[in-house]
């Protein structure tokens, strides 16, 4: 390198992956994007003067005007709004979905690697098995057969109490999807964690802990994990995107978040209905997942190359 | 060797009955009752007969035990049985054998296509590693590996729509060496292609930096032979072991795909079967695929050894 680095600060392990991760611009460019769409989902519905299930029959399967950026739908909802509603969904669900099984796999995996044994060896078998059944069956599978006795739950919880929340439709959806979503997705966390903690569990450093006497949950949580917090930002990067997918993939089967909330995934399979006259309802959706997707592919890999500089030879 | 092979079947048939006693369970408690599922369709009030329902149970054995049924579920499945839709009365073997050709020829062409595509494609980016041709392939490749196969579909579709003429746009069957099939292939087929290139490429470029491949180069071997000859081999091992992980984005895939183009396979089938709550259609689908994600991952297991010599090793000794 001929440039010289005029940045005298400190340089940490962070510092210096943010500086790599500035001179990769597709990483950049996908950092802006995704930026650009978690805007849109907390503001969205402020900026659009039409409200996302308003029907405006007059204006039904309009192409794209000058009222109607994005055109309107059959039932005349404005497909913008709707589309800046989905952002919305989309994160809600990725970031649901992303924490739940980043909990799950962590804790597991940081025991199993931790602990060795019995347990180990359970666990380890366990997530192989997860990962070699299609993900999309399973789900599929969760969703089919706890609907029914979810919903049944929830009403019983709603004559019981009276409070409202447990009749509303959308929550049941929430909760399916994110935890049958979450139910394949803690696997890859688990496995990537107990290679970490592996990988660092006898260095002198933990010994000398185990040595002071320190409880194994201090050495766990304060020597051991933060080892393992690299790798898992990338991971988790590449699985908040993965679960964005799957959430439109599952609502594009009808079997994820279902209408009238706005998905991005259920607004293409009404695109796909239709799209030989109003190809315009299915592009915009169809297009915003295309680059939401590549946002976060792009950003992952710079994430990989700028905290894991030793891959990139 | 066979010691090896005893011992990772032994280990394969657990997993195999785990996932199908998971994915029965969740039937079992979740889908309700299927006397009822079936006679709230079917004319007539038997549903809300209590006595009936009760002799109809009895009959189908639908009051043993859940591990019972279980038993004989796979007692069943063993003798090529997979039950009767609750939807359509009809056998769900027969279901799945008019459907499974359509799914299985899709599937094969798109293995095919992946090696023939990536495999070449791939070397040459690794080869020519940082030059702007590795870029445009690498880049093209995540980009193919991002987007969904149910954007990919109809987005190529609306495109298709503009240039060809009124009438002839692909959808539907038409047999393996119809027109109609090329899209769908190829839209099946952009994962694997973004899986397999870059896999081949790292490969590459780990190799290149073996002993053996700079004495090749120093001896004045022709860079071809170099590249088909030393690189090639030992870029294929790693190369094989993902088939597990190419047959889960197929079978994901071709869910999408049939759906988006109309095509009578195992994808299409699995939606209609979850519209119609039709759990003894959707429980045979899911198990039928991860069973040959689950072969798959065996195969790669029993193959590996003969593909890198180095690894039996290892493994044998663990």
């Amino acid at each position: 390198m001929t440039m010289i680095d005029t940045d005298d600060r400190p340089s940490g392990l962070w510092r210096d992956a943010w500086r790599r991760l500035r001179r990769n611009r597709l990483a950049v460019a996908g950092l802006f994007i995704i930026f650009g769409v978690v805007l849109v989902a907390v503001i969205g519905p402020w900026l659009s003067p039409y409200d996302f299930l308003s029907q405006n029959l007059d204006v039904r399967n309009q192409p794209p005007s000058a009222s109607h950026w994005l055109g309107t739908d059959d039932l005349g909802r404005d497909v913008l709004a709707r589309l800046m509603f989905g952002a919305r969904t989309a994160f809600l669900v990725a970031i649901g979905v992303t924490v739940t099984a980043v909990f799950i796999g962590v804790s597991l995996g940081a025991v199993a690697g931790f602990f060795g044994g019995p347990f180990d060896r359970f666990v380890m078998w366990f997530t192989d098995i997860t990962m070699s059944v299609p993900q999309l069956l399973l789900v599929v599978v969760i969703n089919a057969s706890l609907k029914q006795p979810i919903s049944q739950w929830m009403e019983a919880r709603y004559i019981e109490t009276l409070n409202p929340i447990y009749r509303n439709s959308t929550l049941i959806d929430f909760v399916l999807v994110f935890g049958s979503m979450a139910l394949i997705s803690w696997p890859a966390y688990a496995r990537l964690v107990r290679a970490q903690v592996l990988s660092v569990r006898n260095r002198p450093y933990v010994t000398a802990a185990r040595a002071l006497g320190l409880t194994n949950r201090i050495i766990l949580t304060r020597y051991v994990l933060p080892n393992a917090m690299g790798p898992l930002i990338v991971a988790v990067s590449a699985g908040l995107g993965t679960a964005m997918v799957l959430e439109s993939a599952f609502s594009f089967l009808g079997v994820g978040v279902t209408p009238p909330t706005p998905s991005w995934g259920n607004m293409i399979s009404d695109g796909l209905r239709v799209w030989t006259n109003y190809p315009h309802l299915l592009v915009a959706p169809a297009a915003v997942l295309a680059v939401v997707t590549v946002a976060f592919n792009f950003l992952g890999d710079g994430l990989n190359d700028a905290l894991n500089p030793k891959g990139q030879k | 060797m066979l010691a090896y092979i005893i011992r990772r079947f032994l280990i394969w048939v657990p997993s195999v009955l785990l996932v199908m006693l998971g994915v029965y369970a969740l039937a079992f408690y979740g889908a309700g009752d299927p006397i009822k599922l079936i006679f709230l369709r079917a004319p007539g009030d038997v549903a809300y007969d209590p006595v009936k329902i009760e002799a109809i149970r009895e009959q189908a054995g639908l009051n043993r035990p859940f591990l019972v049924q279980f038993g004989s579920y796979i007692w069943n499945l063993l003798q090529g049985n997979f039950g009767n839709s609750l939807f359509s009365g009809r056998s769900v073997w027969a279901m799945i054998s008019a459907a499974a050709p359509v799914s299985f020829l899709l599937g094969l062409c798109s293995i095919i296509l992946t090696a023939v595509v990536a495999i070449p494609l791939g070397m040459l980016a690794g080869l020519k590693q940082n030059s702007r041709l590795d870029y445009i392939i690498l880049g093209t490749a995540v980009t193919l590996w991002a987007i969904p196969a149910y954007v990919a579909g109809p987005l190529l579709m609306v495109l298709l729509l503009v240039v060809l003429p009124e009438g002839s746009m692909p959808y539907g069957w038409g047999g393996l060496f119809s027109v109609k099939i090329i899209l769908p292939l190829i839209v099946l087929s952009f994962q694997p292609i973004a899986l397999i290139l870059r896999q081949t490429r790292a490969a590459v470029i780990e190799v290149m930096s073996e002993d053996y491949v700079r004495t090749a180069r120093a001896k004045g071997v022709p860079e071809l032979v170099v590249a088909l000859r030393h690189i090639l081999r030992p870029v294929l091992t790693p190369v094989v072991t993902q088939l597990g992980l190419i047959m889960i984005t197929i079978v994901n895939g071709a869910i999408f795909v049939e759906l988006v183009f109309g095509l009578p396979g195992l994808g299409r089938l699995t939606v209609q079967a979850l519209i119609n709550s039709d759990f003894p259609v959707i429980l045979a689908i899911t198990l039928i695929g991860s069973f040959l994600v689950m072969a798959s991952n065996l195969l790669v297991d029993l193959l590996y050894p003969l593909l890198d010599p180095r690894a039996a090793d290892a493994k044998g000794a663990r």
